[in-house]
């Protein structure tokens, strides 16, 4: 029963069991707080609505390119600069492509 | 060394196919840059198959004692052929359909697909 | 029937494929069936080809003959094409089977008939079809032919929505490379068969001395199945692939991308086993290394959904050659941590297929009910598909290796084994699954989470049927890493790390 679960990584081994204990202690937590929320707003009334320092918003949506924002305005620089390789020119793959064949072959042959 | 001409000249060939892959603009030049290398290949594995003063490798009306030059590159080739017209063909296609869409040919004006 | 398995699973779809246009004429309910059933077929036969293997060791299938030996000439070389499975094979073949079984169901519903339904389906048979020879060969020459029917049937799927400005450009570049990485494929093969004069892997293999010739060849292979494989910095083509391609066949251009992977270990290990300096094994890890960078810092910036889990995608390629590339550099010292990578870079193959597939199966449902991939645009759609959702968060957990799923297991061997031969590999690792786990997890807010929007369509039950296989395989394997660690995986990496005299055996004899 053990070695069907268990992974043996030379150091030591890893068994999924602990995890899956963690995850429900985690989400039973979770349903509990969940569950000591209060019921009775009413639907369809500004109570449904986000609060955003009072102001209310057309769309009160947070898309994908707002989350982690400030993560991906540090990257930028990173970013930018691979984004100029991944230039979309053919011409440029095949170079990236003869730049590898030449690196291949002289770690190779030399 | 004058032996090894040929395969000098097929490593010539693949040679010039991956510059015209590197330097030329128009995706139907690009696309002869890879019959270049092609041709290179196919004409490599020709040549290594060839046996001096063979005749060819067919039994009916050969000479009992005669050598033959190879017949498994010969296959080889015919095969490598037969998937060069498919990818030559189909890469043209993509070609004509990239010019309906973009009214250009030239690699630098098609990257829509970047970044 | 039985003996001839490992032909069928390469026959059947490759002519079941050409019967679609003809079955189409019929009737199109006669059409999908017939295509699930082939692949339910693929399936069945890939899983009793690994099963056969597993228990009774590598199965060599001659054509034209019964038995290895008697296509002996007298020169000493076997004369006749030959499938040589071994464990590595079957499972690569696993991998194919149930993705197949994922996909083909999910594209029968997915493809609109308008859209050439009928002939996309026959390339992805001819795909499948592809993808089964190059795992099962044992013949240069001819996994050269199944690469080339991999490359075409690939480039066609990619390429077949010819009425967007996209597809076609996405085509045509990963066509161009293709076709090149082919044909110094084929060039190296040219170079190994002016040696050896036969083109049988296991008696090239035998005959191999490691002269400049072969080492040509080497560079030859190597730097084409690298391209194949997208590999930094040669792997322009494949985000733009995957995210072009029509989510339901991105699954099986997964499953072409593992292939080829599978290509290259047989080179390095099979074909040039124990002839190789460590150069080429820290090639390959700092290429994997350089991969999952990249690639996951790529995958910050889109705003196209399809793209980001491309992205996705290629990262994960970095850790299978992380894993095996540790595996190389230890080959000839023969050290244990060097198995422990190789096994966890063979069960990630399985693992990526697994959460790949379905994170591409969540944007195909994505786009079906909204008409759109873009970032900006999706929200809210928790609300209308929790299904779906709950899939793109498992599978986004996995991908990123988050325990219990899959992808933590094949990723803390990978980590463990290359720790001991260098800490910085582990490093830089795990930081690049730190910005996975980032990427996907601004991805599932944006796309499930929030007030509800409108949707226009509607989910089939197939699609979730298609994703309920995946999510199944991932949990399983999350949960019961060490079963499928020890039958499946072990067997396969092994064949790679010490199997090379039982693959020359089992052609060459004694």
């Amino acid at each position: 029963m053990e070695e069907t679960i268990k992974i043996f990584t030379g150091h030591g081994h890893w068994s999924p069991l602990i995890w899956v204990a963690a995850a429900l202690g985690t989400f039973s937590v979770a349903l509990l707080l969940w569950l000591l929320g209060r019921r009775e707003h009413k639907r369809g009334t500004d109570q449904e609505i986000p609060f955003l320092s009072g102001e209310r918003m057309e769309e009160p949506r947070v898309s994908a390119l707002h989350l982690y924002w400030g993560f991906a305005e540090a990257l930028k620089p990173i970013l930018t600069r691979l984004k100029t390789w991944h230039s979309g020119v053919v011409n440029d793959y095949a170079g990236w492509f003869l730049l590898i064949l030449a690196v291949v072959f002289l770690l190779v042959i030399v | 060394m004058i032996g090894n001409l040929p395969f000098v000249v097929c490593m010539i060939l693949v040679a010039l196919g991956l510059w015209t892959l590197v330097v030329k603009r128009n995706l139907v030049k690009l696309v002869i840059g890879v019959g270049l290398i092609e041709s290179g290949v196919n004409l490599f594995l020709v040549a290594l198959g060839y046996v001096q003063g063979g005749i060819p490798p067919i039994y009916t009306y050969a000479p009992a004692d005669a050598p033959m030059v190879l017949p498994t590159p010969q296959a080889l080739t015919l095969t490598s052929i037969v998937i060069g017209v498919a990818t030559t063909a189909l890469m043209l296609a993509f070609a004509v359909v990239i010019y309906r869409h973009k009214g250009t040919l030239d690699a630098r004006k098609i990257r829509e697909l970047r970044g | 029937m039985s003996v001839h398995a490992p032909i069928l699973v390469i026959a059947i779809p490759l002519l079941g494929g050409f019967a679609v246009p003809i079955l189409a004429r019929i009737h199109r309910t006669v059409r999908d069936l017939w295509v699930v059933l082939i692949a339910c077929v693929v399936a069945a036969g890939v899983g009793y080809v690994a099963a056969q293997v597993f228990s009774q060791g590598i199965w060599v299938y001659v054509l034209g003959a019964k038995t290895p030996q008697e296509t002996r000439v007298s020169a000493g070389f076997p004369i006749r094409i030959m499938l040589t499975v071994d464990a590595m094979s079957a499972f690569m073949g696993l991998i194919a089977g149930i993705l197949a079984l994922a996909a083909f169901p999910f594209a029968v519903r997915f493809i609109p008939e308008e859209e050439g339904k009928t002939l996309a389906l026959a390339l992805g048979l001819l795909l499948l079809a592809g993808i089964a020879g190059m795992a099962y060969t044992g013949d240069l020459f001819n996994f050269f032919v199944f690469l080339e029917v991999t490359s075409i049937a690939a480039c066609g799927l990619i390429g077949f929505r010819t009425w967007t400005s996209r597809a076609p450009e996405a085509a045509f570049k990963t066509m161009l490379l293709y076709s090149v990485s082919g044909l110094l494929f084929l060039l190296g093969i040219a170079f190994l068969y002016g040696e050896y004069g036969a083109l049988n892997l296991a008696y090239i293999s035998a005959q191999l001395r490691g002269s400049m010739v072969d080492r040509i060849a080497l560079a030859l292979f190597l730097s084409g199945l690298l391209m194949k494989v997208a590999a930094a910095p040669v792997h322009f083509w494949a985000p733009d692939a995957y995210g072009e391609a029509p989510a339901a066949k991105t699954l099986l251009l997964v499953v072409n991308t593992q292939v080829s992977l599978y290509g290259l270990w047989r080179i390095l290990f099979t074909l040039y086993g124990g002839k190789l300096d460590a150069g080429v094994g820290w090639l390959v890890i700092s290429m994997g290394l350089l991969t999952m960078a990249v690639a996951a810092l790529m995958a910050i910036g889109q705003t196209d959904l399809g793209r980001l889990v491309a992205y996705g995608a290629v990262s994960q390629i970095g850790y299978m050659l992380l894993g095996v590339g540790v595996g190389l550099v230890s080959l000839t010292s023969r050290a244990d941590y060097g198995l422990v990578a190789m096994k966890g870079g063979i069960f990630h193959m399985l693992n990526d297929a697994l959460t790949v597939g379905l994170l591409f199966l969540c944007v195909g449902a994505v786009e079906w009910v909204k008409g759109t991939r873009d970032l900006r645009e999706l929200g809210g759609l928790g609300h209308q598909l929790p299904a779906v959702a709950l899939c793109f968060l498992l599978a986004s957990l996995a991908l990123a290796g988050i325990p219990p799923l899959n992808g933590f297991a094949s990723k803390i061997m990978i980590y463990e084994g290359s720790f001991r031969l260098s800490p910085i590999l582990t490093a830089l690792a795990v930081l690049a699954s730190i910005l996975l786990l980032a990427v996907f997890a601004r991805a599932f807010q944006g796309v499930f989470l929030g007030p509800r929007t409108e949707i226009t369509g509607r989910i089939h039950w197939v699609f979730l049927f298609s994703m309920g296989v995946l999510a199944v395989g991932i949990m399983v394997l999350g949960l019961v890493p060490g079963f499928f660690v020890e039958q499946v995986v072990a067997p396969a990496a092994e064949a790679l790390w010490r199997g090379r005299a039982l693959y020359l055996a089992a052609i060459l004899g004694g």
